[in-house]
């Protein structure tokens, strides 16, 4: 309090040599002008948004979607400016309504935000917005049906890893990408932990942890699937929760106790594990020479903050040479796939890959990543060898 | 509503501050047809929400428009080229159509230059954006307008260079914008303004045709045609390429600031280090009330203005620059107050909060840069305070002066505060004009690295005199359609 005091004391020395009735008008403005612009009945936070739309655009140059398409609409104040006429009434348009939903949420943008703000938190309260004036665009509605009818986020899909559940304290929870798309990671997980002897299970029914629904701001469907998830990893007691996917772990971890529902168990993401499991000596590594670069994923670095776990864990492979690309860690750059973005905008998604590939590329033509999304976002590209973490563990387990 | 025309847009609550020639829908979509010709169907737009996106810069006054319910004005078309020859085929088709041409890089400028005001074709230059080569011999870098600055200087640090030219704008502006406007960067005491650090340029001029001068070191052989587009916003063509001097990374920096009862003393103290042939990267002297507003964690600077140093390069030299700055400093009655300040400087110099933070709340502020010699320059700083504190409602007025040279110094103004009796654009153009009164009175430059744009365009007569005149002639002569840009630096 003394130090805030202190610090616009600037403020309150100029105001105070103001005259009596000028300091009445500036100080009654300071504290009511924001209710003419801000309106009181949005799921969006208007006030927020406002600030986003009135700033240069300090993160632009790290927003993958306004890198990828090179046009103010797509950049983070413009679509904030876009997003702040929907929400006053005054502007709407189909076009409006769609750049609502071309975000990668990378979060690239909170790194550099003064206000710290990640323009998709910013966008989620303009989608709810969206949904109770019903202008949903009709593909998003078909992506939302689908999953809240098949509990995972591809049409057909399975939802199972196959495993007879058996009781165990620690569950590996793949996620619909890694049962759909990269089955290759479940099963070199499932077999290192084997290799490992950990005792562990697998949910008979995973259902999607819920991401595509928040991302998309419908909140009752996502608390459904919260509570459903809750109640299984709850029912069995488990102590540790292991996710290929870095956003199923973020979901878990600190979206689901933003709406109450507190897990239990500890979420790790399975570069963590694994690297317990070569520290406490259950798998060991064996010696070849390779190189590789390592891509963060956005989830598992900058919402997580894990980037020393996986590289500590390929630092265990005697021979692998690890190199850097140009933006690493916390200012890792998007895979393309981010959110919904391969929904909404394919052609700008597939950009973005273009550009982390070619950035990737640079440091080695091996690339590993420790996100399933990831690793189809690179594999769709160019014909180079992607490997999840996993994957590379298994390749160098020793017998 | 669904929005198709401005005049939906004005049906549905907006009003637009600047209305462009309307053109027919059939000669509209003949123009888009030539421009899809001219650069590819995806890189020419006439969607409603595309325009509206392009419909400001960062001039404060029309961004507050925005909570106002005002556009300050719509384009026809939005177009990215992605060669220079494409560039010359829009302005070429520009003359014919007699439609304006509005260059735009990342739409950070602050005084409306990038704004559409006759609508036409904004011709945004982001998608030329590469660089194209970085010569280890000659220090230089050669570069597209539309790179981002901060991409910039990160592809250069990765190299092992600096361009030496890094504005508060850096993450928000484009090489192209910073050559249109003579920009200048936080350390630009030592290496120069972004004018300074010009090698050569291509450009096309406003009848399309493509110039280029020689990557020489100096020459000797008339005047720099070329770099009449420097600092010409527009208004003269559009700058397509740059060749610009680089820096190898500095081995060593050290940070210094001192404290001064009174901002004379911290003036002469940086006038004198400057005068022994010591050039800081960054110098910055703040005014009693930014002192207290930005440094009022150190105690030592409490009530006094805080100056501070950043000298950065070859080792040995950096450490005779720290020498001679302590020296300098404290026999001019300064006091030390160390690195704390001035790591302070370097964690939040891009922490541009204050207009998100206060234009919702009514408080009208602004900035105003304007550059003096050192004869006049306390006397301009004084005057110029005094004249925006006269404005009834203005709260505060204040300064640093943020970029020297051994003959003299510009000052960084800010105002603040909230209109009494009238609206908030009536009370930001009385500070305004109150303000460049007074800077022309005591003999200072109107701007010296924000640029003219719209708001300044009436006093530029006055700053330049008969300049101005021959100023108009040579715009008359090369865009005689007045196509490029206009509306701008009074043409």
């Amino acid at each position: 309090m003394f130090d805030t005091m202190r610090k616009y004391l600037w403020v309150i020395k100029a105001i105070s040599k103001l005259r009596l009735s000028t300091q009445k008008e500036v100080i009654t403005n300071f504290l009511t002008a924001e209710k003419k612009y801000v309106p009181d009945n949005t799921k969006a936070d208007v006030s927020d948004i406002l600030k986003c739309a009135l700033c240069p655009n300090m993160c632009r140059f790290d927003c993958p979607v306004l890198q990828a398409t090179k046009s103010e609409t797509y950049s983070p104040a413009g679509k904030a400016r876009i997003a702040y006429f929907l929400e006053m009434g005054r502007f709407t348009s189909d076009d409006a309504v769609d750049l609502m939903y071309a975000c990668a949420g990378c979060s690239a943008c909170q790194r550099w935000c003064p206000f710290n703000f990640s323009v998709e938190d910013l966008l989620t309260g303009v989608r709810k917005d969206i949904i109770g004036k019903g202008l949903v665009p009709s593909a998003l509605m078909s992506l939302k049906e689908n999953l809240v009818k098949n509990h995972t986020i591809y049409e057909g899909g399975t939802t199972s890893l196959g495993l007879t559940p058996r009781k165990a304290d620690i569950l590996y929870f793949a996620g619909c990408t890694t049962l759909n798309k990269t089955r290759k990671v479940a099963d070199a997980t499932l077999k290192i932990l084997e290799k490992a002897g950990i005792n562990f299970t697998a949910l008979p029914e995973e259902w999607c942890c819920g991401a595509p629904l928040s991302i998309l701001g419908f909140d009752k469907d996502f608390k459904k699937f919260a509570k459903h998830n809750t109640k299984m990893f709850k029912e069995e007691g488990y102590k540790t929760i292991v996710c290929s996917c870095p956003e199923c772990a973020y979901i878990f971890k600190e979206v689901y106790p933003l709406i109450g529902l507190k897990m239990d168990a500890d979420i790790v993401h399975t570069s963590q594990f694994l690297l317990t499991l070569v520290k406490e000596g259950k798998i060991t590594l064996k010696e070849r020479k390779e190189e590789c670069v390592y891509h963060d994923p956005c989830a598992l670095a900058r919402r997580l903050h894990i980037y020393e776990e996986p590289r500590a864990l390929l630092k265990y492979i005697p021979g692998l040479t690890l190199n850097e690309a140009q933006f690493t860690k916390e200012e890792t750059r998007c895979c393309g796939m981010g959110g919904i973005l391969n929904v909404t905008n394919p052609e700008i998604s597939l950009s973005i890959t273009k550009t982390r590939s070619s950035e990737l590329q640079k440091a080695s033509p091996c690339v590993v990543t420790a996100c399933p999304t990831c690793e189809v976002a690179f594999k769709r590209v160019d014909n180079y060898e992607v490997l999840d973490i996993s994957e590379l563990v298994l390749k160098f387990l020793e017998e | 509503m669904t929005v198709n025309n401005p005049k939906d847009l004005e049906q549905s609550g907006y009003t637009i501050a600047y209305q462009g020639r309307e053109l027919s829908s059939e000669k509209k979509k003949e123009i888009f047809d030539k421009l899809q010709k001219i650069v590819g169907k995806k890189n020419v737009s006439d969607r409603e929400i595309d325009k509206l996106s392009y419909s400001k810069d960062y001039w404060p006054i029309a961004l507050r428009w925005t909570l106002e319910g005002k556009v300050a004005a719509l384009p026809d078309f939005v177009v990215w080229p992605e060669k220079t020859q494409q560039v010359s085929h829009i302005v070429q088709r520009a003359n014919e159509e007699e439609i304006p041409v509005i260059p735009f890089g990342e739409g950070s400028g602050v005084l409306g230059g990038a704004i559409p005001v006759n609508g036409g074709i904004v011709v945004d230059m982001k998608k030329m954006d590469s660089i194209l080569d970085i010569n280890r011999t000659n220090l230089t870098v050669t570069v597209q307008p539309g790179i981002n600055g901060m991409n910039f200087e990160r592809a250069l640090n990765r190299e092992g260079y600096t361009s030496g030219h890094i504005p508060q704008s850096l993450y928000c502006s484009t090489v192209g914008g910073w050559l249109a406007c003579r920009a200048a960067g936080q350390f630009s005491t030592k290496y120069g303004k972004i004018d300074d650090m010009v090698i050569s340029l291509e450009a096309v001029l406003p009848q399309g045709e493509i110039i280029r001068s020689k990557p020489v070191p100096k020459s000797s052989t008339g005047p720099r045609i070329d770099k009449l587009l420097l600092g010409s916003e527009g208004v003269l063509g559009i700058i397509t390429e740059a060749t610009l001097k680089v820096w190898p990374y500095p081995e060593k920096r050290v940070l210094q600031s001192y404290a001064f009862s009174e901002l004379q003393d911290g003036l002469e103290s940086v006038r004198i280090i400057l005068s022994k042939g010591i050039y800081p990267a960054v110098v910055r002297l703040y005014d009693r009330i930014e002192t207290s507003r930005h440094f009022y964690q150190t105690k030592k600077a409490k009530g006094k203005c805080m100056l501070i140093l950043v000298m950065e390069g070859y080792k040995e030299l950096v450490d005779l620059e720290e020498k001679v700055s302590r020296i300098v400093c404290t026999e001019n009655k300064g006091v030390e107050c160390g690195e704390n300040p001035v790591t302070h400087w370097f964690d939040t110099r891009f922490n541009v909060k204050e207009t998100s933070e206060f234009v919702p709340r009514d408080v009208i502020f602004d900035t105003i840069e304007v550059s003096v010699m050192w004869d006049k320059s306390l006397q301009l700083y004084e005057s110029m305070i005094s004249a925006m504190n006269t404005i009834e409602g203005v709260i505060l007025a204040s300064a640093h002066a943020s970029h020297f040279y051994p003959q003299g110094v510009c000052f960084y103004f800010t105002f603040g505060g909230t209109p009494v009796d009238t609206d908030a654009t009536d009370f930001y153009t009385s500070v305004w004009s109150t303000a460049m009164k007074s800077c022309i009175k005591a003999g200072g430059s109107i701007s010296h690295h924000h640029g003219i744009g719209i708001m300044r365009a009436s006093w530029l007569p006055e700053e330049l005199g008969e300049t101005f005149d021959v100023f108009k002639r040579i715009k008359k002569t090369l865009d005689p359609k007045n196509i490029m840009n206009p509306g701008k630096m009074g043409l």
